[in-house]
């Protein structure tokens, strides 16, 4: 920390000034953090104490922020039903295997946009880019037809693939644009050792590329996580239903469950932020020193 | 960059024909008959049927509610199993159109009337009158059914009546009976409407438009109106007109309450519940929903008051759990015969009493009506009016009720008068038929 | 697969030798090899995306597509349908103005916080709390995110109880009910629910920034906001144009939370490009002339595509 005032020689402070501004930045910088914080963590606590009230007293005026008859009801109302858990379960491993497979095949195709030359290059670009811009409510039917034909209906490969192919743009060009900041005589090297263009991959760009593919791997796994309409259409049956139907089951025609509502939606984003808090290591690690350039 | 163009040609060759195969594919399930993927069905030895019934009532019943008949039904007709398939209410209506589309519709499916004329014009659901004729089926237990053509196709399993909900201790506060004519009614709003509690509750959202029918129509029906004229629109006609002029002055006197625009069915219930709105007029459905959120709500329900001066039959609207065959069924009779069990008298009743709705077929006597007195008051009411709800069997009846939302908004935002609002709803009405 | 597909190439182009059949199918394999790697996305996508499209293309021609039996090629006359009907227009300019604020803010906010988390004052046990925190919009399925703001934003909501009782206002605001208020009021439960995923990019980004250059920068007296435009900025902006380009796609997408909140009212006051085909598609059943309102947004990406590729060809 002190190093890093170091190198700014202004008018020669004394140590004791040093440590003072030090101190008081980083009050400033707490406090402005806690005062930002607010903005994403308050509507979540008022969803976090939603999920202990009674369906009536969500809609009571003036609003409680701590209810009096504080029940678990909604939670054990969920975490009994075993349709319920099955959700959950479906949720993760859809999630996570489109996050592991949308990883591999973007980082394959990242490299050939970021290390050869070749006919089509841009053509292929524009499209990888400009697929996602179809609203995908128009592509509803013609898309399940085709799933429905490649016999994919009410499966998990069925939603693997479909959330693979919502993803792969955004990590493609993601990827790209991470393999774009590393040198190119990294894995020239690799080559000239003898290497192919794969082992130079492997061995040289994915190992420095983690903070690259944890940030695209998240994004993917959220977009998963979250999607509604495919998952709807593209299931029959509720043991294949992912997360966001099981919420929207609790919203019926005449009436909202909202407490079960809001307690799904809280157990859904715990294992997530556990996930979060195990990778964002990779946030702070940093890059290998130098390996970096624009 | 340029030197190489021929071999990829000849890979994007190879991938473009995996497109076509593909798209051919595609195509050739769209219009065909193709069986619904049933995955564990037809593989059944001697002729087993597996029957799909999509709908949404499931999760809206008590669990178990529904299987449990479904299990009764299977002992009924050895050979027939039926497989539940729910999904939630806010996305049935895709969910039809996107299986019907792809020949993966299920074999019996829940319907809403709003929906009928719009299926039937997609060919995605069959003609019950010939299913029952084949089953020598006697129509006249049926309440009702949905006709277009002369033919049925949608059959109503059981009926969400709406009626006048009033909250007692509200109007006795202040000092009101519940009204039955319109000036009562915007008497007692006024009285009801104080600080931060309103005499009634408009919901007018354009995601889900039916506060049009249930909330502003009714209005119409309750007088013995009708927004048609032989079976087209016709919303300029004094019967809408003085409706909708009484809806516009009920909110200059500042008795509805805020927001009406965004707000939706389930939102009018939840401040009805919480003492917020004096009045509301509501689905049946909800009575049960009150009670559980408010035990200590008391409140009274009621026909929807008249016009002033009205004496006849009022029209009583109700919301349905229609049921209705797909086209595409290879199980046709046997879906037919799934609904003559819905339909009997036994489990009509119950599946009446589960839904808190009444029933579809004449005979049947769900027992709320007689345990439960609030339920048996609306009964009553029920009984000596006639079911009114217009929208039912008209084409794009949802994109007719979101017209005449945004145009009532309009209004409500001092746009334009209730004169244009009507002529302008008129011509997007008559546009969409 | 890819990688056995390529032999020892080493620097074939080095050696002006006669090229033998072997060296000329080794230069085979050279081209082949970037589509080796890109072979499991470009099936992908052709058939799962592409196929969809072309179809989606063919209904935008024909009349009735899906809800009758029988359709017939009709040219442009839905494109011109679509062109001519004014709440297109209007769909389309809502579209650019919650699409626009919502990069612009996410961008900001996305940005102040990165910064502020990247900061080496604080420690990292601390940082991967206030981390943690502020992704939390994130992790709600769009659908919560709606019913949540709805609920905080209904006239007796908290929002409302919170402005009232600190006296901003003398009565409730209908945030999302007010024809005045309603696209703003969309807008930022937009912005709230997506700035995260802009914030991370970005952390990840800063990540990769190299000490020295900010060392270099401060024996050149720069000051914090001076390092913030010199290198900071600089070096980020391939990441901030990408994910500017595509959070524009992605917003103007946005049609579960439109839908949820306001269902593209008061009126059509936040009717938006998704919500109107939507509506076309599954209120109107209009599927040929919904796909052709799909088409013109899909031509209009495409034309942001293109120069956001030539803009980066010409950064290379």
């Amino acid at each position: 920390m002190t190093a890093l005032s170091a190198g700014a020689p202004v008018a020669a402070p004394t140590r004791a000034d040093i440590v003072r501004r030090q101190r008081l930045k980083k009050i400033a910088l707490i406090v402005a953090l806690v005062l930002g914080a607010g903005f994403p963590a308050l509507p979540i606590l008022w969803m976090l104490s939603s999920s202990f009230k009674t369906n009536g007293e969500i809609f009571e005026y003036p609003p409680r922020i701590i209810t009096e008859n504080f029940s678990f009801d909604a939670y054990q109302a969920i975490l009994t039903d075993p349709e319920k858990l099955r959700f959950f379960f479906n949720s993760y491993f859809i999630a996570g295997s489109v996050t592991v497979l949308t990883l591999i095949v973007a980082v394959l195709a990242a490299y050939a946009f970021s290390r050869f030359q070749f006919p089509g290059k841009r053509i292929i670009n524009v499209m990888v880019i400009s697929v996602q811009a179809v609203p995908p409510i128009t592509l509803l039917i013609p898309y399940f037809g085709l799933v429905v034909a490649l016999g994919l209906y009410n499966t998990y490969p069925g939603l693997i693939l479909t959330y693979m192919v919502f993803t792969l743009p955004y990590a493609i060009i993601m990827m790209t644009g991470y393999f774009n900041t590393l040198p190119k005589e990294l894995d020239e090297a690799v080559k000239v050792d003898g290497g192919r263009p794969f082992t130079a991959l492997w061995r040289v760009l994915v190992p420095v590329s983690v903070p690259g593919m944890v940030s695209v791997g998240v994004y993917t796994f959220m977009i998963a996580w979250n999607e509604y309409l495919f998952a709807l259409t593209l299931t029959r049956t509720n043991d294949m239903r992912t997360v966001p139907i099981g919420i929207q089951l609790l919203m019926g025609q005449h009436a909202y469950e909202w407490n079960q509502m809001m307690a799904m939606s809280v157990l859904g984003s715990i294992p997530v932020l556990v996930l979060f808090l195990f990778f964002q290591r990779y946030f702070i690690g940093g890059m290998a020193a130098g390996a970096v350039k624009a | 960059m340029s030197n190489g163009a021929r071999n990829p040609n000849r890979w994007l060759a190879f991938s473009a024909s995996i497109a076509v195969v593909a798209l051919t594919a595609a195509c050739s399930s769209g219009g065909t008959t193709a069986s619904p993927d049933t995955g564990t069905g037809d593989g059944g030895s001697d002729g087993d049927v597996v029957l799909e019934f999509a709908q949404w009532w499931e999760p809206e019943l008590p669990d178990g509610v529904l299987r449990g008949l479904m299990d009764e039904f299977e002992a009924e007709n050895p050979g027939i199993t039926v497989e539940l398939l729910s999904g939630p209410y806010a996305s049935t209506k895709e969910q039809v159109v996107a299986g019907a589309a792809s020949g993966t519709m299920s074999d019996v499916v829940g319907l809403d009337g709003a929906w009928v004329s719009d299926f039937v014009q997609q060919g995605a659901i069959a003609d019950l009158s010939a299913l029952m004729d084949d089953a020598g089926y006697d129509q006249t237990q049926l309440a009702s059914q949905v006709q277009l053509d002369g033919s049925t196709y949608m059959v109503p399993v059981v009926n969400f009546a709406y009626m006048l909900f009033s909250n007692d201790a509200m109007l006795a506060d202040a000092g009101v009976d519940v009204p039955s004519t319109r000036s009562e009614f915007a008497d007692a709003a006024a009285a009801l409407t104080s600080g931060n509690t309103t005499g009634w509750i408009l919901p007018l959202s354009l995601e889900a438009p039916n506060g049009i029918q249930n909330d502003v129509m009714s209005w119409v029906w309750a007088s013995g109106g009708s927004m048609l004229d032989n079976g087209q629109p016709d919303v300029t006609n004094d019967d809408v007109k003085s409706a909708v002029e009484f809806i516009v002055d009920l909110d200059s006197a500042g008795v509805i309450a805020p927001g009406a625009a965004t707000l939706k069915e389930q939102d009018k219930v939840e401040e009805f519940t919480n003492g917020r709105v004096g009045m509301m007029i509501s689905s049946l459905a909800h009575i049960n929903t009150i009670r559980e959120s408010n035990p200590d709500l008391e409140f009274t329900i009621s026909a929807l008051p008249a016009a002033d001066g009205y004496s006849g039959e009022r029209g009583t609207p109700y919301a349905s759990w229609g049921i209705g065959v797909a086209e595409n069924s290879e199980h046709k009779a046997e879906a037919w015969k799934l609904i003559d069990f819905l339909m009997s008298e036994s489990s009509n009743a119950q599946l009446a009493d589960a839904a808190n709705a009444f029933p579809g077929n004449t005979t049947a006597r769900p027992e709320f009506v007689d345990n439960d007195p609030i339920f048996q008051e609306a009964f009553d009411v029920w009984q000596a009016g006639y079911p009114a709800n217009e929208f039912v069997g008209l084409p794009v009846a949802e994109q007719l009720m979101r017209d005449f939302s945004e145009q009532l908004q309009r209004v409500l935002a001092g746009e334009i008068s209730v004169d244009e609002a009507l002529e302008n709803a008129q011509a997007a009405w008559t546009d969409e038929f | 697969m890819t990688a056995t597909l390529t032999p020892e190439v080493e620097a074939a182009d080095r050696q002006p030798t006669p090229p033998s059949s072997r060296v000329r199918l080794r230069r085979l394999w050279d081209r082949l090899t970037p589509f080796g790697f890109l072979s499991p996305t470009l099936i992908l996508l052709i058939i799962l995306m592409v196929t969809p499209i072309a179809m989606v293309v063919g209904y935008s021609l024909m009349d009735r597509v899906i809800t009758a039996p029988e359709s017939n090629f009709v040219g442009f006359e839905n494109y011109v349908e679509v062109l001519t009907d004014p709440v297109f227009a209007t769909a389309v300019k809502n579209t650019i103005y919650f699409a626009g604020v919502s990069v612009v803010a996410h961008f900001v906010l996305g940005m102040g916080f990165a910064l502020m988390l990247n900061s080496p004052i604080l420690s990292h046990r601390l940082k991967a709390v206030f981390r943690t925190i502020y992704i939390l919009p994130w992790l709600f399925t769009i659908a919560i995110v709606a019913v949540l703001w709805r609920m905080l934003l209904s006239p007796n909501g908290i929002v409302n109880y919170l402005v009232t009782t600190f006296g901003f206002t003398e009565s409730s605001v209908e945030w999302l009910s007010d024809p005045n208020l309603a696209l703003h009021a969309v807008t930022f439960i937009n912005i709230w629910s997506g700035y995260p995923f802009f914030m991370i990019s970005l952390l990840a980004g800063l990540q990769g920034i190299p000490r020295d250059l900010y060392e270099a920068a401060r024996i050149d007296r720069a000051g914090p906001i001076k390092q913030f435009l010199h290198v900071t900025l600089p070096q980020l902006k391939p990441i901030v144009i990408s994910m500017a380009l595509l959070d524009f796609i992605w917003t103007t997408q946005q049609f579960a939370l439109i839908w949820m909140t306001t269902g593209g009212g008061p009126i059509n006051r936040t009717e938006m490009v998704s919500t109107y085909t939507y509506k076309l598609a599954f209120a109107t059943y209009d599927f040929s002339v919904a796909s052709a309102a799909a088409v013109i947004v899909l031509v209009l990406s495409m034309v942001l595509a293109f120069f956001y590729v030539r803009h980066q060809k010409s950064r290379d």
